[in-house]
C-alpha cells in the first residue's frame, strides 16, 4: 500500500496526542499529577495540538476536503466515520478538563469526571483509528489481530513518552512517567516484533488460479499486463519495497523509535538531566514511529495486485 | 446510507457472465466501456498524457493475459457487483451504495470526498480514483443504457456486452434460474472469484474448455518427405533432392 504522508502524519500524532491525554486522564484519577494549574492546561493543549494537527493533516489525503464534513455521517457502518465521529467528541471533555482543572484544581471530582471522559474518548478515537486499518479484508499485513492492540500500544507508548518530555522541562524529575513510558516502551517493542515475525509467516489471501477462478489447468502465470504503464491501481495498491529495504527500516525504527526512547525514559526516571532526556526520548519515538508506520503502509500487500502478478 | 439494504424478495440481481473460454483478449469491452462512459453517468471519464509514453487514465474494465500448462486465457476485469461489497460498508459519507432494486453497486460522486477507503476495500481493483475531480469513480453496469428508454430495447445492454465480437459476454438477472445468464452459469459451472474473501460477487466467469482436438504438430514448410505423401511421390522427392 502506498504510505500517503497525510495518512502517517494523521495516525502518529493523534496516536500520540490521544496517548497523552490517556495517562493525563490516569494519572489524575490517581492523584498523581502536579497539582500547578497551568501544567493541566499546558499538558492537555499540547495532546489536543498533536491530535488537532494529525487531523487537519488527514484533510489533505481527500480529494475533495471541502466536503469532509459529510464523513459524520455513516458512523452505522463505516470505522472511519466513527473515527470523525469520535475525534470531534473527543475535543470538548478534553477541553472541559483542561478548564476544571485550572479553575476548580485536578483533584476536585468534576475535574475528575471530566478526566475520565476525556481518557475514555482519547482511546475510542485510537480504536477507531485502528480498526479502519483491521478492518480491511484485502490487506492480510492489517487484516488480523495485531492491528488493534498494536495501535492502542503504540499510541500509550508515544503519549507516555510524550508526557516524561513535558513533565521532565517542567519540573525536572519524572519518576512515574519515566517509569510508564519505559514500561509502555518494551510492551512496544515486544508487539512490534511479535507483528513482524506474524506477516513474515502469513500466507498470500489467494492465488491467481482463485482470483480467476482458473482452477482446471494447475498454476496460473501472467502473460500480458493490460497497459503497459502504472495505473491508480497498480500506485496505490501495488506499491512494493525491496525486501532489503524493508530490514533495514524494521531496524532503524526499532531502534531509533522504541530502543532509544525507552533507555532515555529510564534515565529521565533515575534522574539524569530530565529536562533534556525526556523530550529527546519524545523526539526519537515520534520520528521512529513515523518510520514504523511507513512500513506499515509499505509493507502491507494488497490482494488486487495479484492480478498484475505483483506479491501480494 | 452505506449499510448494505435490504434485497426485497424478488428483486432482481443484475450482473455480468463473462465466458472465459471464448474471450480473445481484444480488449474491444474496455474501449467501449471508456467511449460511453466517458459521456455518461460519471463522465468525464480522465486521461492523463494519452499520447505520450505513460499514459494514464479512468478505466473500469482491465483485460488481462494469462497462461497455463494447457492454453491461455484471457481475463476481462471489473466491478462484480458484490452481495456483501465492503467497498459500500466502508463509506464514511454514503458516497457509496447498492441499490436494493438490481443490486447495481454506485457512487455518488456529489457526496463522495475522496478518501480512497473503497478502493482499499475491493479486492479485485474495481474501482478507480479521478484525480481531476477528487472522486472515486467504477462500472456503473452501464445504468444509463440498460434503462434508457431513449435507445431501442435491443440496445439496452452493458457497452462492454453489446460490442463484444466473440459473444463472451452476457448479461442479466442473476437472481432469476430461468434467466439466459443463470442457465448458462448452470450449464457451464459459471464460478466466482476470490470466493474464498466472502463478498459474495454477482458477477460470474465461465471457465475455460479443455483443448478438444488435438492441434496437428507443426509441419516444414520444404524439404523433408512428409508422412501423407504416397510412395512415387516420395521417391520423386527423394530423387529431385539429391
Amino acid at each position: 500500500m502506498k504510505p500517503a504522508s497525510s495518512v502517517l502524519l494523521l495516525t502518529t500524532l493523534t496516536g500520540a496526542g490521544y496517548g497523552l491525554l490517556v495517562w493525563l486522564g490516569i494519572l489524575d484519577l490517581a492523584g498523581a499529577v502536579p497539582h500547578a494549574p497551568a501544567f493541566g492546561i499546558v499538558a492537555i493543549l499540547i495532546g489536543l495540538a498533536f491530535a488537532g494537527g494529525g487531523l487537519i493533516a488527514s484533510m489533505a489525503h481527500l480529494g475533495r476536503p471541502e466536503r469532509a464534513w459529510r464523513a459524520f455521517s455513516q458512523w452505522r457502518s463505516s470505522w472511519l466515520s466513527r473515527e470523525g465521529v469520535a475525534s470531534t467528541l473527543s475535543f470538548p471533555p478534553a477541553l472541559g478538563f483542561a478548564a476544571l482543572w485550572f479553575f476548580e484544581g485536578a483533584t476536585a471530582p468534576a475535574t475528575r469526571i471530566l478526566a475520565a471522559l476525556s481518557l475514555v474518548m482519547a482511546l475510542v478515537t485510537v480504536g477507531c483509528t485502528a480498526m479502519i486499518y483491521a478492518s480491511l479484508i484485502p490487506i492480510r499485513q492489517w487484516h488480523n489481530r495485531h492491528t488493534l492492540p498494536d495501535y492502542l500500544i503504540f499510541s500509550l507508548f508515544s503519549g507516555a513518552v510524550l508526557l516524561t518530555a513535558i513533565m521532565g522541562v517542567w519540573q525536572g524529575h519524572v519518576i512515574l512517567p519515566g517509569s510508564i513510558a519505559a514500561a509502555s516502551g518494551l510492551a512496544a517493542i515486544a508487539a512490534k516484533s511479535a507483528y513482524w515475525r506474524f506477516i513474515d509467516r502469513q500466507k498470500p489471501l489467494a492465488t491467481l488460479a482463485s482470483a480467476t477462478s482458473v482452477r482446471q489447468f494447475g498454476a496460473v502465470r501472467p502473460l500480458d499486463q493490460p497497459h503497459f504503464s502504472e495505473n491508480y491501481i497498480l500506485r496505490e495498491m501495488g506499491f512494493t519495497i525491496a525486501r532489503k529495504h524493508a530490514e533495514k527500516l524494521r531496524r532503524i525504527a526499532l531502534a531509533a523509535g522504541f530502543i532509544a526512547p525507552t533507555i532515555l525514559a529510564l534515565v529521565a526516571t533515575l534522574g539524569l538531566a530530565a529536562w533534556l532526556s525526556g523530550p529527546l526520548a519524545a523526539l526519537l519515538a515520534l520520528a521512529g514511529l513515523f518510520i514504523e508506520r511507513w512500513l506499515f503502509f509499505a509493507e502491507a500487500t494488497h490482494v488486487s495486485a495479484i492480478y498484475y502478478g505483483r506479491p501480494v | 446510507m452505506t449499510s448494505l439494504p435490504q434485497r426485497e424478495p424478488g428483486a432482481k440481481k443484475l450482473g455480468l457472465v463473462i465466458d472465459l473460454d471464448t474471450c480473445v483478449g481484444c480488449h474491444a469491452c474496455a474501449v467501449n466501456c471508456k467511449e460511453w462512459n466517458t459521456g455518461g453517468h460519471y463522465a468525464p471519464l480522465p486521461d492523463h498524457n494519452p499520447y505520450q509514453d505513460q499514459p494514464d487514465g479512468v478505466w473500469f474494465n482491465r483485460i488481462h493475459s494469462y497462461e497455463t500448462e494447457e492454453r491461455t486465457v484471457n481475463f476481462p476485469r471489473s466491478c462484480l457487483h458484490c452481495e456483501t461489497p465492503q467497498c459500500v460498508t466502508v463509506c464514511p459519507t454514503g458516497a457509496s451504495y447498492k441499490r436494493a432494486e438490481d443490486g447495481i453497486v454506485l457512487v455518488n460522486t456529489d457526496l463522495c470526498i475522496g478518501c480512497k477507503l473503497c478502493s482499499w476495500a475491493c479486492p479485485y481493483g474495481a474501482r478507480e480514483f479521478d484525480e481531476d475531480n477528487g472522486v472515486m469513480k467504477k462500472c456503473t453496469l452501464c445504468i444509463d443504457r440498460i434503462y434508457n428508454e431513449s435507445l431501442p430495447e435491443a440496445e439496452r445492454e452493458p457497452a462492454c456486452v453489446a460490442t463484444c465480437p466473440s459473444r463472451a459476454r452476457h448479461f442479466g438477472d442473476l437472481a432469476d434460474p430461468e434467466s439466459k445468464v443463470s442457465k448458462l452459469v448452470a450449464e457451464r459451472g459459471g464460478a466466482d472469484l476470490m470466493p474464498e474473501l466472502g463478498y459474495g460477487p454477482v458477477n460470474k466467469y465461465l471457465p475455460p474448455r479443455k483443448r478438444k482436438i488435438a492441434a496437428p504438430p507443426l509441419q516444414s514448410a520444404c524439404g523433408e518427405a512428409k508422412p501423407g505423401m504416397n510412395r512415387l511421390l516420395a521417391l520423386v522427392d527423394k530423387v529431385l533432392s539429391r
